[in-house]
């Protein structure tokens, strides 16, 4: 009986947000993918087809850049699970209110922008270290910023930082979720703190890891902000993500078509990624009830 | 269960409804509010004269009661992807500043032809070129803009150099050596400080070099298909010894480290800058330029010539595809800038700009550097600003990673030049 009227209602309630999707992600989708086959400029274009994506093969600097954004995520996602998923536990201790403040105090990073974030680890890299490196004559704190290979690790160093607290509240929310009866039976058995947490914990967490990989992968993908801040790109292009790479060629060379390719191969890759991740790692996890 | 789906049905149908709905509502040009009055957008894309261009904008409006000048400001390299997007958004301005001659040809559909503007007649011949797409003038020059070696008159001093003295590359390099080996007694840390970290300076750098490559000439610059480097090796001098006497590592030294700390502080003689830092000088120390800043021109195409670089980069086009009154006010309010005293007044001190016309009293024009490019613009013996007729994308993309490179080591001058003008010709046919 009341199936017609929830369903009215049902509709009434998604259509601003279908509009919303449709909108801003659909057609701007679709009409990416159109656009790809196309030479604009973002003023004219003309049908192409396929070149653009011929091109795209050819093009060194974008497939340099592919890889770089590859050894970022590979690198970023395992560190910032790992300090995440050690901060969770290490702030889940039951040690009085300082948890609260170290809780508070981890996750304060995430709440700076990336570009702020960037320009802040930028004065750090090339001030502090440097000043660092006057003093005691150690050369390794000499210009981070301006050499490709240190110039990936700062990336790397200021992302952990950004992201860490974030992935910790989401391992801090499943770890508090785990009934204390499942740990005291395991105490009582003799298990030892490293024991309940690989053979009880790790196992109950793989609905956290689900969710944390794919945020963080998806996130240290589409790096753009903390890229343009840093080290935008430098030094000489080598520091250049799939993000930055796509903007430059849209708006400095004016090339949109080839560009919205660039981008269209990109999402293609995210999504396949994604969908990986996320099909292993559902594998893993347990249910409880 | 069919009735359930015409349900869904009719209310899926509605979503898309409500979008036309709501474009259609949007899409209301602000222009047809109050009755009358002209509304004219100016698009500007230099953020550090944007207040005293809206004052001048006030100025205007209060005393045309039928005209309304409102001034939107995107700016620090994100103003040409501003202008594009307020075109495709069907929103263009009435006014637009441009940024160069490929951008004036990017929008030469919707430009008013502006050689019978009073102004026109009043502006130095060279810098119209600029502007010319198929012998039709497209825009107005802004303003002059001037760079070389911006040096420290005080430390010169101190340290026994006449920079008058300096006639050819080799005095200059003296110069140089000099500095360097009183380095300690100056209190300076290194003669140079070359901001490696930012991509406009290597461009502006270049500029020096290819000019005469395309016989100064702006136009030749813009049409040329290639770049061989034919005074590279005087570029590579310069970079040799720049790179050798300079802040290290040279490429993370970026503009605010080079020109507001150390140039300010006098801990470095020299910078590769142009007019544009005085007002930023004069806000950290008022004496700074009255007392110690001087230019010194670059040795681009032999050893005896130097040059200052100095041209219009930014240019003022007036949009052709909208109503003729608002086209007459908007002409009228381009005038008025540069041949009013009022505009003058503002464009010369508030907005310390070297003016693009001729008859300016030198003496007016506010600091003694600027007054330098203003005199040798007069006497036509400048560089052209080649490096804004580059194809797009080409100093950002190609020339300045290539810079870095061979500035940090990792690439020999041959593959410079051959990298760069492989990039350019390649470029350049898209």
């Amino acid at each position: 009986m009341n199936t017609k009227k929830g369903n009215i209602s049902y509709w009434l309630f998604l259509i601003p947000s279908l509009v919303a999707v449709i909108t801003v992600i659909l057609i701007p989708l679709l009409y990416g993918i159109y656009t790809s086959f196309t030479n604009s400029d973002g003023f004219n274009m003309d049908f192409i087809g396929l070149e653009n994506y011929r091109q795209l093969f050819s093009d060194s600097q974008f497939i340099e850049s592919m890889w770089f954004t590859l050894k970022f995520a590979v690198v970023a996602v395992i560190g910032v699970n790992v300090i995440g998923l050690g901060f969770a536990v290490l702030v889940t201790q039951k040690i009085g209110r300082v948890t609260t403040f170290f809780r508070t105090l981890l996750f304060t990073p995430n709440l700076i922008g990336g570009l702020i974030l960037g320009f802040i680890w930028q004065f750090i890299f090339n001030r502090a270290f440097v000043g660092i490196a006057e003093i005691t004559n150690i050369d390794f704190f000499n210009g981070w910023l301006s050499d490709p290979s240190t110039a990936y690790w700062g990336m790397v160093i200021v992302f952990l930082w950004q992201m860490s607290g974030y992935i910790m509240l989401i391992y801090i929310a499943f770890l508090s979720k785990i009934p204390t009866e499942l740990i005291e039976a395991a105490q009582l058995d003799g298990a030892s703190a490293l024991q309940t947490f690989t053979h009880i914990k790790m196992p109950l967490l793989a609905p956290a890891f689900t969710v944390s990989l794919f945020l963080t992968l998806a996130n240290a993908f589409k790096v753009y902000d903390l890229n343009l801040a840093l080290t935008s790109g430098g030094p000489f292009r080598s520091s250049e993500m799939v993000a930055m790479n796509i903007y430059n060629t849209a708006f400095l060379q004016y090339k949109q078509g080839y560009a919205q390719a660039k981008g269209v191969v990109f999402l293609v890759v995210i999504v396949l990624i994604s969908i990986a991740q996320v099909y292993f790692t559902r594998q893993r996890e347990v249910d409880l009830s | 269960m069919k009735k359930k789906w015409r349900n869904r049905l009719k209310y899926l149908l509605l979503a898309p409804l409500l979008f036309i709905l709501l474009v259609g509502c949007s899409d209301q040009k602000s222009t047809d509010s109050g009755k009358g009055v002209k509304e004219i957008e100016f698009f500007n894309q230099k953020p550090e004269i944007s207040r005293q261009l809206k004052e001048l904008a006030n100025t205007y409006s209060e005393a045309h009661d039928d005209v309304k000048i409102t001034v939107t400001t995107i700016g620090s390299g994100e103003g040409a992807a501003g202008l594009q997007a307020k075109f495709t958004s069907g929103n263009p301005p009435e006014i637009m500043m441009l940024g160069g001659t490929s951008e004036i040809d990017r929008y030469q559909d919707t430009l008013l032809e502006v050689s019978d503007l009073e102004v026109t007649n009043t502006i130095m011949e060279d810098l119209l070129e600029g502007a010319l797409i198929d012998d039709s003038l497209l825009a107005i020059p802004m303003n002059v803009e001037g760079f070389g070696w911006m040096y420290n008159k005080e430390i010169f001093k101190e340290a026994g150099i006449d920079p008058e003295s300096i006639e050819t590359f080799d005095d200059f390099v003296e110069a140089v050596e000099k500095l360097d080996q009183q380095k300690e007694d100056l209190g300076i840390e290194e003669v140079f400080a070359f901001s490696g970290a930012e991509d406009y300076s290597s461009n502006q750098f270049s500029a020096h070099f290819t000019s005469p490559e395309f016989d100064h000439s702006i136009l030749e610059a813009y049409e040329a298909t290639e770049l061989n480097w034919k005074y590279g090796d005087q570029m590579k001098a310069y970079m040799d010894l720049f790179n050798e006497y300079n802040i290290q590592p040279i490429l993370g030294v970026n503009y605010s480290q080079s020109v507001e700390e150390l140039f300010i502080n006098s801990q470095v003689a020299m910078v590769h800058q142009g007019n544009w830092i005085v007002p930023t000088l004069n806000g950290i120390d008022s004496d700074f330029v009255e007392e110690k800043l001087g230019i010194l021109p670059v040795f681009g195409e032999n050893n005896e010539t130097a040059k200052i670089v100095a041209g219009a980069p930014w240019y003022i086009g007036i949009n052709s595809d909208i109503d003729d009154d608002v086209k007459e006010a908007a002409k009228d309010f381009v005038d008025w800038m540069y041949l009013s005293d009022e505009g003058q007044e503002t464009l010369v001190h508030e907005m310390q700009m070297i003016p693009p016309q001729e008859g300016y009293d030198v003496e007016d024009i506010t600091d003694s550097v600027s007054q330098i490019i203003y005199q040798e613009m007069l006497d036509e013996n400048t560089s052209a600003m080649a490096h804004n007729q580059y194809p797009d994308g080409w100093f950002q993309l190609v020339l300045f990673p290539e810079f870095q490179r061979y500035l940090d080591g990792y690439s020999t001058w041959e593959e410079f030049e051959k990298n760069t003008s492989e990039g350019f010709q390649e470029m350049r046919e898209q």
